[in-house]
């Protein structure tokens, strides 16, 4: 009886080991799993079919679960169907225990009649031990149909063209582009113009103050601030630019573009002007020399040609340019 | 300033003493030469400054006489080339020759070997020819086989140029151009001029003949002085204001010149504004640069310096014009 007791224990171990072992060898076998679901399997010819393409991986099945899934490098074209899209894998649906790979595949056919799907391969690699796995997923057929045509009735001629009926909608871009190069015309219109403002202002560019005041005034600061005591070149320079600005703004001489003697030259139409010729000629020369020929004129030479040029602004102040009545002993000094 | 201890007092009694040769020279020349006075003073800045003059005028306007007339009056050798499309490097610069008797080569030199070239009509030759003149005068040395043979000084070329009949011509390019000191355009002698000119040809004692005047070595101890002339840092920064103003118009308020040159002054221009100012001043016995004497000498220098546009030439805007216009805009010091 003893004995008869020990062979039901063992034997019930056994089964118990068994039915574990078989448990977990079906555990292993479904850890990777694959799909085809196609939407339909019944179209008319040339309609669409959408088939999902799923593969599920268990991670736990797989060391260090880091895998890669190769989904079936599908042709453009089998067996009567072709493959119209394909869109990305999906991976939306994995989580801890599972990877969820989706795939839609678009399908068509342009023959009728009752083609197989044939089985796809799908492919699963361990990049932690290099293991390798492939598994198909079940073929299905689709039935590709007909458009009944009714052979009993005559034929229909061809229908008229059909007018559309205006819609707003429809004219979108173009109304849009005419919007937006309108929007361009204006803005360079205002940008131009306001470019243009400053330069129509600059043109008459009158100084805030009159120019024989203006160049009075420079002259009676440049007698206070004696230049010529610590530079005489910068000195002379002053001098000669503050008579040669005078007279681009009262007579309007390009006086500062022009050289002594084209200035001599040109100011001899000014009447006014010309009646100073000397004294301007004096201050010139010894500008010049003081500025390129390194002079060094006397302090009496400097204070002489100060008062020349005041008596040449003072001479040819805007009520002696109205007037242009000479005074015959004022020419020169 | 680079040296102030410079004495310009000095320097200028020493140039009004060794310039005096220019009056001279322009009056044993004007024995011959009726009016043309512009382009004799051209001749002469380009003798005194070392730098070569391309002529440009009609044929019959005194060119070669007046450099024969040049170099007579400066006791100084004188040779002319008639460039044509058949002449070849060696006619120009010599060549080689196998002497049968010594059974060896020798060199025979070319025309260039004197101290005024006239290479007439220069752009009839091809380009190979110009630049073997031009390497010449760049160099101022010429090699013949294995032997480089220094060119005599004074040595001064007269390139001319006819801006009529333009049908295979070789027009000189740009860089070869530019290696000209001075390009002087000559006009027509006025009515006065020409009946002096009419007279002198026809008078029955025949041709007046030119004495030797000046000595070589006094043109090369003029060219020792020239280079001495005194230029301040004003004048130095007048002519860099007017090469810049070729080359970026629009810095200097002459925005509607850009579309109008194509390049501008290179240094070179620089260069050849200052050293051709200095010697300006000289002729005119002065020790020291006023901004007249650049101003003088702007168009030759300058005008073969600029590039025009197919714009510009489309408008009829001649690089005179556009210096016209940078002069009147670059403010004198």
């Amino acid at each position: 009886m003893k004995v008869n007791k020990n062979i039901f224990v063992y034997t019930l171990l056994g089964c118990l080991l068994a039915t574990s072992q078989l448990f977990a060898q079906e555990q292993y076998q479904d850890y990777f799993k694959v799909k085809a679901s196609p939407d339909t399997t019944k179209i008319r010819i040339g309609e669409p079919i959408r088939v999902a393409l799923t593969a599920k991986v268990m991670i736990y099945a797989l060391k260090g679960a880091n895998l890669k899934v190769v989904f079936p490098n599908l042709p453009d074209s089998l067996n009567h169907i072709e493959i119209v899209e394909r869109t990305q894998i999906d991976t939306t649906g994995s989580n801890e225990q599972q990877k969820l790979f989706k795939q839609i595949v678009t399908l068509t056919s342009f023959d009728s009649g009752r083609w197989e799907m044939p089985p796809m391969k799908f492919e699963v690699f361990s990049v932690t031990d290099g293991s390798y796995d492939s598994v198909f997923t079940e073929p299905f057929f689709i039935d590709v149909n007909t458009v009944a045509v009714d052979t009993t009735k005559a034929f229909k001629p061809i229908k008229e063209l059909r007018s559309v009926g205006w819609n707003i909608l429809d004219y979108w871009p173009y109304l849009l582009a005419c919007l937006a190069l309108s929007a361009a015309i204006v803005l360079y219109f205002v940008f131009w113009h306001k470019k243009r403002k400053p330069a129509v202002a600059a043109a008459p560019v009158k100084p805030a103050k009159p120019p024989y005041q203006l160049a009075m005034e420079q002259l009676e600061l440049l007698e206070k601030e004696k230049t010529w005591n610590s530079d005489v070149k910068l000195y002379y320079t002053q001098l000669t630019d503050i008579l040669r600005q005078y007279f681009e703004q009262q007579f309007h001489i390009a006086a500062l573009e022009q050289t002594s003697a084209e200035l001599m030259q040109n100011i001899k139409p000014v009447t006014v002007l010309n009646q100073q010729r000397d004294k301007l000629q004096t201050i010139l020369t010894v500008a010049d020399l003081a500025k390129f020929a390194k002079l060094q004129p006397s302090p009496q030479e400097h204070e002489d040609c100060l008062r020349k040029a005041i008596a040449v602004v003072e001479w040819t102040k805007p009520s002696a340019v109205a007037t242009e009545q000479p005074a015959p002993n004022s020419t020169n000094s | 300033m680079e040296n102030t201890s410079y004495d310009i007092k000095q320097l200028n009694e020493k140039i009004h003493q060794a310039s005096s040769f220019v009056d001279i020279l322009n009056m044993e020349i004007n024995k011959v030469i009726v009016g043309q006075k512009y382009m004799v003073e051209r001749l002469m800045i380009g003798l005194l400054a070392q730098g070569h003059v391309l002529l440009e005028g009609v044929p019959g306007l005194a060119k070669t006489l007046s450099i024969k007339s040049l170099s007579s009056a400066i006791n100084a050798r004188f040779s002319r080339i008639q460039f044509t499309p058949d002449l070849l490097p060696a006619d120009v610069v010599g060549t080689m020759i196998y002497n049968q008797q010594k059974n060896e080569f020798v060199v025979r030199r070319g025309p260039i070997f004197a101290n005024f070239i006239l290479a007439d009509e220069i752009n009839r030759a091809p380009a190979k020819v110009q630049s073997a003149l031009l390497e010449a005068m760049q160099e101022r040395q010429v090699t013949i086989g294995d032997t480089t043979f220094k060119l005599d000084e004074p040595f001064l070329v007269l390139a001319t140029q006819n801006p009529i009949e333009q049908e295979g011509t070789y027009t000189l390019p740009e860089a070869q151009v530019d290696r000209f000191m001075m390009k002087v355009v000559i006009g027509y002698p006025t009515k006065e001029e020409e009946r002096h000119i009419i007279r002198q040809n026809l008078q029955p004692e025949g041709s007046v003949k030119i004495n030797p005047v000046v000595d070589p070595q006094d043109i090369l101890e003029a060219r020792k002085l020239v280079r001495q002339v005194y230029m301040d840092e004003k004048i130095e920064q007048y002519i860099i204001d007017i090469v810049f103003a070729t080359r970026n118009p629009e810095d200097y308020k002459l925005g509607k010149l850009k579309p109008l040159i194509s390049y501008g002054g290179s240094p070179r221009a620089s260069i050849n504004l200052a050293l051709a100012s200095k010697a300006y001043a000289f002729m005119k016995r002065r020790g020291y640069v006023i901004p007249e004497d650049v101003r003088s000498i702007c168009f030759d220098v300058m005008r073969h310096r600029i590039g025009l546009t197919y714009e510009a030439e489309a408008e009829n805007v001649t690089s005179e014009n556009i210096l016209s216009e940078i002069l009147n805009a670059v403010e004198v010091p």
